[in-house]
């Protein structure tokens, strides 16, 4: 696993504009590339890891191109393509009208044409105001035509930074669900930038939520080859253990390393599997995990009913049912929208003691 | 020749005013050929549409049909202003563009009776429709204006990359009740794309008659509202549309933006086969069937003008029907797709849509 380091500042809000250690040394801003923006030591945050990513495949690759809402001049509302219109130019940095339908419309037009778009929504919540393109025409386009989609859609998504109900979702379920969408959902700064650089290169649409809590909030090294790639499709174990599985992706993969961290005081030893990529998913390395532990439970931000968690309680009951020692057990938000006041956001998004409660009752299952 | 269009006249309404007609035809610059090439679409048009009508009805044709009768002018007219390498996203009701455009007739029956031959290997059936490596048409999707977003995409790649190649987008005058159509307006006005975007105003959607759909007297006057040109055609005349449709194509490829183009026209059928379309008037119908008739009209013209004589058009009428029937034997050989091939193709990297499909079954 790699090292990592949590950033002091409790909450990220999203216009808080927190800066890099070495920002201000570096030309940042003035199209000079994102790894200018990591530390002395060399480390980049995850959204200076997807920077990187995008940055280096619109240097390698004249056919991408970005698309999205304040993304040029203004850098986006999270800063991650900051500087990149100094460098590729407003027609590679292509700021449009707040019109999310035609926005991933346009980008699956150029895709058709052999571009390779990239389409930024300003927040994962605004991709409903773009569904029926990304459902209906997207996912469904190449099993009906043979046309591929070389196309990327990608959106901060996640809660926990108090941006209540319209800032804080996790769509990953509906697009899971729909044919013919990748969809992916990265914990760390390499995985982030190893997949967003896979997905790019894919000829197939892909949906990368980033999660915006984890944004600014941990750093670790990252490869710098321009050929690093991660592949779609596979998860990681980001933790080994012998006792519990627990399945995770996003930022629940951090708050499950917390807690499989208290939970090895308490002597029970989680292994944690960041899905990484929610869809394909990798049965094979939860199945290979629940083997080894016989217990297993998943943590998810979606909301619990037929959330992705739903999905891998599912493989396991009908794939690894003989495998288990207990029964399933599932942690996620409870059906409702994302609350805003910070006591009612905590309750709806399950915390590290609510894990190790869960994980304890059911070592002793 | 001009006895016969006085003829004619009683039936197509307005005698054709054949002065004006050679004028326009010259200044459009449009050969001997190309003319025959319009009647040909007009008539196979409205011949496939009454046949399939025919085999629909007999229970002998699977799935849905979307009429186009009555409106052939339109969708003849604006895809005729096309070149190959221009991209078409067409709807359910305009098939004839696509043919007009280049598909294949026996593809296309394939696919009606949902055959591994059809352009989407029996994944999707009737005319949802596309050959995108082809005749360069978009594989048609029900939602309209569903495919207007993605014609602003294929004309931003044009731009970027300075190719003088224009996409043009067809939907029907409910679909502009949509936001997706003003929001690809704009988009288009924004970036200055090479794009026409192309209304086919049939008066009814579905049920909904215009005065429901929208408050302004003409939907081409909303093209105001996104700075473009907006023209309103009476597409009973193929010519007329044709003008307009040409001259909104070479403006987007000369780098003059985007236009948008009303074709007025009444949807002589049902939305779809199962429809009597009992909403609308039967003297309207009566009146548009007698006097706005596209493909009677423009035969008329063709043989007043003497492009074409009587033998001529049986002859043609005769290649017709060889050509359909031929066709409808070709699907009804065609295999059915192999049931294992279901969950095949969702993803580039399985190989299914480079090679050959799987063929299984005795075709029916």
């Amino acid at each position: 696993m790699v090292e990592r380091q949590v950033a002091a500042k409790p909450e990220d809000s999203p216009t808080a504009g927190e800066k890099a250690p070495t920002e201000e040394a570096g030309a940042a801003g003035h199209g000079a590339e994102p790894r200018g923006k990591r530390t002395e030591s060399g480390e980049a945050t995850y959204l200076i890891a997807i920077a990187e990513a995008l940055w280096e495949e619109m240097e390698r690759d004249d056919r991408v191109f970005l698309l999205g809402e304040d993304i040029g001049v203004y850098g986006g509302a999270f800063k991650v393509t900051e500087g990149f219109i100094e460098r590729f130019g407003p027609e590679r940095v292509m700021d449009t009208p707040i019109a999310e339908e035609t926005i991933v419309g346009t980008a699956v037009g150029a895709a058709m044409e052999g571009m390779r778009p990239v389409a930024e929504f300003q927040y994962a919540d605004f991709m409903t105001s773009g569904f029926d393109e990304l459902v209906t025409v997207t996912g469904k386009y190449h099993y009906r035509s043979g046309v591929p989609l070389p196309v990327v859609f990608r959106g901060p998504s996640g809660g926990g930074v108090r941006a209540s109900n319209f800032h804080s979702n996790n769509p990953e379920p509906f697009f899971a669900h729909t044919p013919g969408l990748k969809v992916i959902c990265p914990a760390f700064p390499t995985d982030a930038k190893g997949l967003l650089k896979a997905a790019i290169r894919d000829d197939n649409p892909v949906v990368y939520l980033e999660h915006k809590w984890i944004y600014r909030r941990i750093r670790e090294q990252v490869p710098t080859d321009p050929d690093f790639l991660t592949p779609i499709g596979k998860a990681d174990v980001k933790r080994d253990g012998d006792d519990v599985t627990l399945v995770a992706y996003g930022a629940m993969v951090l708050k499950a390393l917390d807690a499989a961290q208290e939970l090895e005081e308490a002597g029970i030893s989680v292994e944690v599997v960041d899905l990484r990529t929610v869809w394909p998913l990798d049965t094979e390395a939860i199945l290979a995990s629940v083997a080894k532990t016989s217990r297993a439970a998943v943590l998810y931000e979606s909301h619990k009913a037929f959330g992705i968690g739903a999905e891998v309680s599912a493989i396991i009951a009908e794939d690894g049912f003989d495998l288990l020692d207990a029964p399933i057990v599932r942690l996620a938000p409870p059906n409702v929208p994302v609350p805003f006041s910070p006591t009612l956001e905590d309750a709806y998004i399950p915390q590290v003691e609510n894990i190790v409660d869960a994980i304890t009752r059911l070592a002793k299952w | 020749m001009a006895t016969k269009a006085k003829e004619e006249q009683v039936q197509v309404g307005p005698h054709p005013d054949l002065r004006a007609s050679r004028e326009q035809i010259d200044r459009l610059e449009l050969t001997e050929k190309d003319l025959l090439e319009i009647l040909y679409h007009l008539k196979f048009c409205r011949y496939f549409d009454e046949r399939m009508e025919t085999l629909y009805r007999q229970g002998k044709l699977p799935g849905a049909i979307y009429s186009g009768r009555g409106q052939e002018g339109t969708h003849v007219g604006v895809a005729f202003a096309l070149l190959q390498e221009d991209s078409l996203f067409p709807t359910h009701r305009d098939l004839s563009a696509q043919l007009v455009k280049g598909l294949n007739l026996n593809r296309v029956m394939a696919q009606y009776w949902g055959r591994i031959d059809g352009y989407t290997r029996g994944r999707d059936g009737n005319s949802h429709i596309g050959d995108w490596f082809g005749a360069k048409t978009f594989t048609v999707i029900s939602h309209l204006p569903i495919a207007y977003p993605v014609a602003c995409g294929a004309a931003l790649a044009y731009k970027r990359r300075h190719e003088a190649k224009v996409a043009m987008a067809i939907c029907g005058d409910g679909a502009t009740s949509n936001g997706r159509w003003h929001e690809s307006l704009n988009m288009s006005a924004v970036f200055k794309l090479p794009v026409v975007w192309v209304v086919n105003n049939n008066l009814w959607a579905y049920s909904t008659p215009n005065q429901i759909e929208f408050p302004v007297g003409s939907i081409a006057d909303r093209a105001g509202a996104y700075s473009m040109p907006g023209i309103r055609v009476d597409a009973q005349d193929v010519l007329d549309v044709y003008e307009a449709a040409h001259e909104a194509v070479e403006r987007a490829r000369s780098g003059g933006g985007p236009s948008l183009i009303e074709c007025v026209s009444l949807r002589w059928r049902g939305h779809a086969g199962h429809d009597p379309a009992k909403y609308v008037p039967k003297e309207m119908l009566d009146e548009y069937m007698t006097f706005k008739d596209p493909e009677k009209r423009f035969l008329a013209l063709m043989l007043a003008l003497g492009e074409i004589d009587e033998s001529g058009v049986r002859a043609m009428d005769e290649r017709i029907k060889t050509e359909f029937d031929e066709g409808y034997e070709y699907a009804q050989r065609s295999p059915l797709p192999a049931p294992e091939d279901v969950t095949r193709g969702l993803w580039t990297d399985d190989g299914y849509w480079e090679g050959s499909p799987t063929r299984e079954g005795d075709g029916g």
